[in-house]
């Protein structure tokens, strides 16, 4: 990507200098900032949530937070335009606004089984005689049973993949608007890991089953679709020409698992894909949501230099610089309840340490927990956009 | 018997803990010293969870043995002869939908002797008073996972003052992002940060 407008006149660096730098565990010239913002967009520029999938409403939504509440150094790109994309990310029944929801409410999911217990041996066979694309053929298997107007096998290859087209074209050429404005974006395609994806897919009480019963057959087939995982991501993110991808981690905080189940059941195979994705030059953002305080010296077996984990305020960011700060960038983590319901004085003193503690010799990116609140208070996301103006400068 | 009973549903062994409670009954043990040996191993879950020895998977699969287990029972009681704590009445506020953590805390309340009502998801303010006032619960509990849900709480506490309800009800809330700063912007009384927090603060306010 060329990237050559500065943001703000004491920046010495483009944005994407910056995020590189930082997650290289390098000093930047100033500390970055990546909101994930998506239903905030809508509330904030007067629409319902629905509205979004409508490309040209989330570009005005999105344009309207950037020029009043910005500017941010890298986009956190959230816009599935058709409902059905998102369930790349969470294979689960969802409920979309407009779609089973209200048009102002927010996307839901419910806990039913998408995948049935035979599916781990389907996924063995289907890496065995088609490792590349192994992913996209489980995916497009679950698809009809989450989404009952998509048809079975042939079918919902037919309904998806020109979809999926479409939603990509879209993204690149979106990329290509952030970059002549001097934003880079976060990341350039992103998937949720096997271990989150059979979580979820499951549901948490069959999930919670096979855990007891089988955790070596979770281990196994997670680490079966790594070749895919890893095809995909790199194919994908060379597309968008980022280097960086997301690697979504709804499920594996110790809010759900046992710190020895990380390790034992989730960790071998997210390592295996990290590795991979690093021999290939890519960079792995890894979406830590929940709380992973028990999980961090775990994540020291992962390759240093080639990770961000982002954290959502439910973790302990601090112990997590302690911990992990000298192996991976660390990225968060301005929490959802203090954007919503916080003063601007409270953002801005909760972001000065932030950067104070956290930004401390680099490897820091600011950003909100998880996704913006949607009812977060304008006043106080422009308060963390510009507390990286105010405190975050190296030198 | 009662033991053993006690000891499998501690350890979250879910098919012998329901082969054990047929057996028993098959035996024509007495059915309420069953229900009392689950609730005796589901506290030491509890107490696992709390030590961190345990997990999610560990509470919710062994919740779900207890629901099992009370439904095999529940034939073989004799209506009137279980004595509860008090009514509770719990659901996940208007226009959120997640249940996980609101299932496990009904279980655990049912687990710990009370009367547990609950309503579901996507619970409307004024549903929430209507079986309050007609339980007499002394205590609601109320769950949300979105920010979107401090607001229905909000309401929700709101529309139990208006009904007068709130001299008669302890309020208690959860969920991820819940914490004293959402507990003062609604106005409850308490807030529970997991299950056995739930349970201690029902115990405060009922037993």
């Amino acid at each position: 990507m060329r990237i050559t407008k500065l943001l703000h006149p004491k920046d010495t660096m483009t944005s994407e200098e910056r995020m590189q730098a930082a997650i290289n565990l390098q000093v930047p010239d100033r500390v970055p900032v990546s909101p994930l913002i998506y239903y905030f967009a809508a509330y904030y520029a007067g629409m319902v949530n629905a509205d979004l999938r409508d490309p040209a409403n989330y570009s005005r939504a999105i344009d309207k937070c950037f020029n009043e509440l910005g500017p941010w150094d890298a986009l956190y790109p959230l816009n599935f335009y058709h409902a059905e994309i998102g369930t790349f990310i969470f294979p689960m029944k969802m409920l979309e606004p407009g779609l089973g929801l209200p048009p102002d409410a927010i996307r839901q999911f419910l806990e039913e089984e998408i995948m049935v217990p035979e599916d781990y041996e389907w996924i063995t066979r289907a890496c065995e005689r088609t490792p590349s694309v192994s992913y996209i053929r489980l995916f497009l298997r679950w698809i009809p049973r989450i989404w009952s107007h998509i048809g079975e096998g042939w079918r919902s290859y037919v309904y998806m993949l020109p979809r999926i087209a479409d939603n990509l074209w879209r993204w690149r050429s979106e990329y290509h608007d952030w970059h002549d404005r001097g934003v880079t974006q976060l990341y350039g395609f992103g998937l949720e890991a096997a271990f989150d994806s059979f979580s979820m897919a499951r549901g948490i009480l069959n999930f919670s089953r096979d855990l007891r019963k089988y955790p070596e057959t979770i281990a196994r087939a997670a680490e079966e679709m790594t070749d895919s995982y890893a095809f995909i991501l790199k194919n994908l993110d060379r597309f968008f020409g980022v280097g960086r991808v997301v690697i979504a981690l709804h499920r594996t905080s110790n809010d759900f698992i046992s710190p020895d189940t990380f390790e034992k059941v989730a960790l071998p195979s997210l390592k295996s894909l990290v590795e991979r994705l690093k021999a290939e030059g890519v960079n792995s953002v890894l979406h830590c949501d929940g709380n992973w305080d028990l999980n961090l010296a775990a994540l020291r077996e992962l390759p240093a230099g080639c990770c961000v984990a982002q954290f959502d305020g439910a973790s302990d960011i601090f112990k997590a610089k302690e911990i992990i700060g000298d192996r991976m960038c660390i990225y968060g983590d301005v929490p959802a309840d203090l954007l919503a319901l916080g003063s601007p004085s409270e953002v801005d003193e909760y972001c000065h340490r932030l950067i104070e503690e956290m930004g401390k010799g680099g490897g820091f990116i600011l950003g909100s927990g998880c996704e913006l609140a949607p009812n977060a208070r304008p006043e106080n996301v422009k308060t963390m956009m510009e507390s990286v103006v105010k405190y975050g400068y190296y030198s | 018997m009662s033991e053993k009973i006690a000891a499998l549903i501690a350890a979250v062994e879910e098919d012998m803990t329901l082969e054990e409670v047929r057996k028993a009954l098959g035996d024509g043990a007495d059915p309420l010293s069953l229900v009392e040996a689950l609730r005796e191993g589901m506290a030491v879950v509890g107490d696992k969870y709390e030590a961190r020895e345990y997990f999610l998977p560990d509470l919710i699969l062994s919740a779900e043995i207890f629901k099992e287990s009370i439904a095999l029972i529940e034939p073989h009681l004799q209506s009137g002869n279980t004595t509860t704590k008090g009514a509770v009445v719990i659901g996940t506020v208007h226009g959120d939908i997640h249940d996980i953590g609101k299932n496990i805390v009904a279980t655990m309340l049912k687990c710990n002797g009370y009367d547990v009502h609950d309503l579901g998801v996507d619970v409307p303010p004024q549903v929430f008073v209507e079986k309050a006032s007609s339980t007499q619960a002394g205590l609601v509990a109320m769950s949300g996972l979105l920010t979107l849900a401090f607001d229905a709480m909000k309401d929700t506490v709101d529309a139990l003052a208006e009904a007068g309800l709130r001299d008669k009800a302890k309020v208690i809330i959860g969920g991820g992002p819940v914490n004293e700063k959402v507990l003062e912007y609604c106005g409850a009384d308490a807030f529970g940060k997991d299950p056995a927090e739930a349970v201690r603060l029902a115990n405060r306010y009922l037993a």
